[in-house]
C-alpha cells in the first residue's frame, strides 16, 4: 500500500535531512578512534552526554 | 513510501553511523526506532492518557504509564546502585523553576497534543501540527537552556536521589508506593466500572521500559528528548552568530561546548530522538495518511498550536525534562524531582484540556 506524503511532511523531512547535513558539515570531524565505550556500564567511564533534567 | 525501501534507508543509515560515528549511536540509533515504533505502534501517549483520565474518566492510559515507571525502577534502580561511576540518573533540583515549567508544559501538551516523545512520534508519523510544533519545540528548548540560570536564581535546592539517599531497593519500594497511591488516586477519580487495563498499551509499557533501560546501559544516561531539541536550536543560533555560547552560563559548561562543536549524531539524546522519528515513519509508512485523518486546522489552531508548541520546549528546560526526561527517567532513576513533576504538570493538564475544548482541538 502506498502513502503519499503531504507538502508539509516533504518540507518536514527535507529540513531535517538539510539540517543534519549541514551540521556534518560544520563540525569537528569525528575522532573514530575515540569511540565511546558500546556498553557504558561496566565501561569505568562516567557518561558525557547532556540530559535534560542536568542543570549544567 | 512503502516499508521495505524505508526499512532500506534506515539500515543504510545505520551502517553509516556505525562506519563513520561510532557503533554505540548506530545502536542508541536502532533503540531510538524501537521506541518511535513503540510509541506509534501502541499509540502509546502520555498527554492522551491523561486527558482520557481527566476528560472521560478512562485510567488504561495512566495505569500503562504507572507500569511502565514501575518496570522501568526496577531494573534502573539496582543498576545505578552497581554502576555508580558508569551510569548517571536524571536528577534534576527541586526549585521554582521546576513548579513553574511543569505546569505550564502540562497544559501545554494538552494543547499541542503531545509532550516531547509524543511530538516526535506524531512528527515522524506525518500529523501536520506534531510536524509544524517541532522547530519551534527546539527553539523554545534553547531559549528556556539559556535563560536557565536566572530561573534557577528563584531558589532551587540541591537534586535528590532516592538511590544514593537510600539505597536501592529502599529506593525502589518508596518508588512503588509513591505509583500506588497515583494509582489509588486514578480509582478514586474514576469509581468503579472502569476498564483499567489496556492490553495494548501494556505491552507498550513493557517494551519502552526494556527500551529506556537498553538506553541507559548503553548510553550511560536515562532517557531523555528536550535536550537534543535545544542543542539543534542552539547550534543554528551560534552558526548564524545570534548566540554566544560562551557568554552563557549554561551553554558554556565544557559538556555542552563540546556538544555545539561535534556533530550531533555524538549526541546520544538527539540520535535516540532521529531513532524515535524513524520508527514512527516506519509503522506511519504502509497506512493511511495521518494528516488525511485529521480535519484540517483552522488558522486561530494552528497559532494556538504554534505557541503551545514554543511553550513545550521553554517549559520543559524549566522543568529538567518532559514525560520522558522529567517523568519516566526522574522517577524510575530515583530523582525527587520527577515527583514533584507528576502532580504539577498534571494540574497544568487540567488547565491545558480546558484550553484544548474552547479551541476546539
Amino acid at each position: 500500500m502506498k502513502k503519499n506524503l503531504s507538502p508539509l511532511a516533504i518540507a518536514f523531512w527535507a529540513m531535517l535531512v538539510v539540517f543534519f547535513a549541514w551540521d556534518w558539515a560544520v563540525s569537528d570531524p569525528v575522532n573514530v578512534r575515540r569511540e565511546p565505550p558500546l556498553i557504558a556500564a561496566g565501561s569505568g567511564q562516567a557518561p558525557t552526554g547532556g540530559h535534560c533534567a542536568s542543570t549544567f | 513510501m512503502t516499508r521495505l525501501p524505508l526499512a532500506a534507508i534506515l539500515a543504510a543509515f545505520f551502517l553509516a553511523l556505525a562506519w563513520f560515528v561510532s557503533l554505540r549511536q548506530a545502536i542508541l540509533f536502532l533503540v531510538g526506532i524501537g521506541m518511535g515504533a513503540v510509541l506509534a505502534g501502541a499509540r502509546f501517549g502520555f498527554t492522551t492518557g491523561w486527558r482520557r483520565l481527566i476528560e472521560q474518566r478512562d485510567p488504561s492510559g495512566v495505569m500503562a504509564q504507572l507500569l511502565l515507571l514501575a518496570a522501568a525502577a526496577a531494573v534502573s534502580m539496582p543498576l545505578l546502585a552497581a554502576f555508580p561511576t558508569d551510569l548517571g540518573a536524571a536528577l534534576g533540583p527541586p526549585s521554582i523553576s521546576l513548579l513553574v515549567g511543569a505546569f505550564v508544559f502540562g497544559a501545554a501538551m494538552q494543547v499541542a497534543d503531545g509532550c516531547g516523545s509524543g511530538t516526535l512520534y506524531k512528527a515522524g508519523m506525518g500529523v501536520p501540527l506534531n510536524m509544524a510544533i517541532l522547530p519551534v519545540f527546539a527553539v523554545g528548548s534553547f531559549l528556556g537552556s539559556a535563560q536557565l540560570e536566572q530561573w534557577l536564581q528563584l531558589g532551587a535546592t540541591r537534586p535528590v536521589s532516592l538511590v544514593a539517599t537510600f539505597g536501592p531497593w529502599e529506593a525502589f519500594g518508596l518508588t512503588c508506593a509513591g505509583l500506588l497511591l497515583l494509582g489509588l488516586a486514578a480509582r478514586a477519580w474514576v469509581g468503579k466500572g472502569a476498564t483499567w487495563f489496556n492490553r495494548r498499551l501494556l505491552i507498550g509499557a513493557i517494551l519502552l521500559a526494556a527500551l529506556a533501560m537498553l538506553n541507559l546501559l548503553i548510553a550511560g544516561q536515562p532517557w531523555g528528548v528536550v535536550y537534543g531539541f535545544g542543542l539543534w536550536a542552539a547550534k543554528v543560533a551560534t552558526a548564524v552568530g545570534a548566540f554566544d555560547p560562551a557568554g552563557n552560563a549554561f551553554w558554556s559548561q565544557a559538556v555542552n561546548l563540546n556538544n555545539l562543536s561535534q556533530s550531533v549524531f555524538l549526541d546520544v539524546t538527539s540520535i535516540t530522538n532521529i531513532g524515535i522519528l524513524a520508527g514512527a515513519l516506519l509503522i506511519a509508512a504502509g497506512k493511511s495518511s495521518a494528516a488525511s485523518q485529521r480535519a484540517p486546522l483552522t488558522a486561530q489552531q494552528w497559532l494556538v498550536g504554534i505557541v503551545a508548541g514554543f511553550l513545550l520546549g521553554y517549559s520543559s528546560r524549566l522543568a529538567f525534562g518532559c514525560n520522558i526526561g522529567a517523568m519516566v527517567s526522574g522517577i524510575s532513576t530515583g530523582s525527587l524531582h520527577g515527583w514533584i513533576w507528576v502532580p504539577v504538570a498534571f494540574c497544568g493538564s487540567l488547565i491545558g484540556v480546558r484550553i484544548r475544548r474552547r479551541y476546539a482541538f
